[in-house]
């Protein structure tokens, strides 16, 4: 992976940009990346504002997955991969900002489209990203119980934390990877569509829980599903082809006042990027 | 009867016969395969078995092993194995890792998959020249049942590095991504995903490969054993008996009765060595797989 930076900043084109609180969770300035030469984001810049919930929509293809995987470098993992532009977060750029990697990503959690638990007991799954920290008996029950509590999974698995997390349900499994990232105290949570594999029942039961965690932390994420969007978004950002088109309050999202492109994608789910 | 399609039932023919033949040749191919294998194991055991006691594992060759049993030869054998796979199993798990999680040039991984698999296919005899001129002649340590197992643990490293890392690479990609999203360094997913979660293909193959190594004669015939004389090593630096050394010799030996008796009951000890390992490589892939998924 090779990072350039514009030598000197460009000046944002401001019709994509809409600036929404003073101080943004996350601010992306000429972001771009690129895998092993093909292009998959080109020149975003837009603000996310601290707590509440931002869904990125857009067609499939659009790269919305890989502009949040980009917000923690887990794209990076796989390979070659160039970006160019700018991204801060809480303040601090994501590539030089941060004393090391790890550091980054433990304080924006992820969680993925498919569950992935690991082949563990449900408290060991918790305590994943915690492991290596010195923690007391108590404070690991402590962290197992409260992550849990806010994933809304306790009552469903107090009485069986020792049991493997293969055992549990697709939509609990999905619960106890939220309670997963939510142990590690991250101050923003990626969501990359968390309830594309769970049945509609589990998907409102997230839904639920992503409304209640974003009074204390910024959720950014990722649906194909506008009627999610508009349930539960504050935010919202519209990426076609790579491109960021819009990005707003939901409210305007929502209204006759956003883009020709917008409306058609929001009333029709069909964008002619 | 009259059959205005009849045209079309000729290929249809063809087509049965043709996979009749198939499934035929295939059924004879495996039916002589098993023949040659019941052949071979029924005439070790029963000629093997004759010679075969308590008594004959737990006694010292005596008369150039024409009488007594393979104690020191049985032991031999486990000193050298258990040394190779204490050596080999540290380099083959390193060597997986960086293949797996540290080397991205195509280039270099191409030419370690290469070098690996040329390793795999160099003659046995190849290894114990090399080890006779380099350690025995250049660097002068005599016969060592330690350099032999130096040796057999350079056998073994292609079959070993390559079974860990296919399993290392057969690991689902959002282990990792998962395991990274939590703030996990590259080491400390290593330590915590990769290696438990694959640790059933790590020990198959290292069982397989002893399975493979604890019947090789040539790598270590003339840099590690000695064919009598020899009891319990006291230093690296010693030789040691080995069962298959001790079957060519007595092999060597064959007019004489007593030494051909012998040899078949240590060829049998041998086979029962194998199919230990073999076995315990098939216990410890379904065992430690059922492990690493609870």
């Amino acid at each position: 992976m090779t990072h350039t930076s514009y030598p000197t900043p460009r000046i944002l084109p401001h019709e994509n940009v809409v600036p929404l609180r003073a101080v943004p969770a996350v601010k992306i300035e000429n972001f771009g990346a690129c895998f092993a030469g093909n292009c998959v984001l080109t020149d975003i810049s837009f603000e996310i504002p601290e707590n509440g919930v931002t869904c990125i929509i857009g067609p499939s293809g659009a790269g919305k997955s890989t502009l949040l995987r980009a917000l923690n470098r887990i794209n990076e993992v796989n390979g070659d991969v160039t970006l160019s532009g700018s991204v801060s977060i809480l303040g601090r750029d994501i590539f030089d900002g941060y004393s090391d990697i790890t550091e980054l990503r433990k304080r924006v959690g992820m969680v993925f489209q498919t569950p992935c638990v690991f082949p563990r007991s449900i408290a060991e799954n918790v305590l994943f990203g915690r492991r290596g920290h010195k923690l007391s008996k108590l404070e690991k029950a402590q962290i197992v119980k409260r992550s849990l509590s806010a994933a809304s999974l306790w009552p469903e698995v107090k009485d069986r934390l020792d049991d493997s997390a293969l055992a549990l349900s697709l939509g609990q499994q999905q619960r106890l990877c939220i309670a997963r990232a939510l142990a590690m105290e991250p101050k923003i949570l990626l969501m990359d569509e968390p309830t594309a594999s769970v049945d509609p029942i589990s998907a409102r039961a997230i839904e639920d829980l992503v409304i209640e965690l974003s009074k204390t932390m910024t959720i950014i994420m990722v649906t194909h599903n506008i009627g999610q969007t508009k349930r539960i978004a504050d935010t919202v950002a519209f990426l076609c082809d790579g491109e960021l088109v819009e990005a707003g309050a939901n409210k305007d999202m929502f209204s006759r006042r956003s883009s020709d492109k917008t409306q058609t994608y929001l009333t029709e789910e069909f964008c002619d990027c | 009867m009259n059959r205005p399609h009849s045209n079309i039932a000729q290929p249809h023919t063809a087509r049965r016969l043709s996979n009749l033949a198939f499934s035929l040749s295939s059924k004879a191919a495996l039916g002589l395969c098993a023949l040659i294998l019941i052949f071979l194991l029924g005439s070790i055991i029963y000629q093997g078995g004759r010679a075969v006691s308590f008594e004959f594992w737990l006694s010292p060759a005596q008369d150039f092993g024409k009488s007594g049993g393979i104690l020191y030869q049985i032991l031999g054998s486990l000193f050298i194995i258990t040394a190779a796979a204490a050596l080999v199993l540290p380099l083959a798990l390193g060597a997986a890792i960086y293949r797996l999680s540290y080397l991205k040039n195509p280039k270099i991984q191409a030419m370690l998959d290469l070098t690996l698999y040329a390793l795999n296919a160099i003659p046995s005899i190849t290894y114990g020249i090399f080890g006779l001129i380099f350690f025995v002649n250049i660097l002068g340590t005599g016969l060592s049942w330690f350099v032999g197992s130096i040796i057999l643990a350079v056998m073994m490293l292609p079959t070993v590095t390559l079974a860990s890392y296919q399993t290392m690479a057969s690991l689902p990609q959002s282990y990792s991504e998962n395991a990274l999203a939590l703030g996990l360094t590259r080491a400390q997913l290593i330590r915590r995903v990769i290696v438990p979660q694959s640790a059933h293909g790590v020990v198959t193959g290292l069982l397989l490969a002893l399975a493979r190594a604890i019947g090789e004669t040539a790598p270590i015939m003339f840099i590690a054993t000695a064919f009598s004389g020899v009891t319990v090593p006291r230093s690296l630096l010693e030789p040691v008996a080995t069962l298959p050394t001790h079957i060519l010799a007595l092999a060597q030996q064959s007019t004489d009765q007593a030494a051909l008796q012998n040899a078949w009951g240590a060829s049998l000890t041998l086979i029962m060595f194998v199919a230990a390992l073999s076995a315990l490589a098939y216990y410890a892939r379904h065992k430690l797989s059922r492990l690493s998924q609870r």
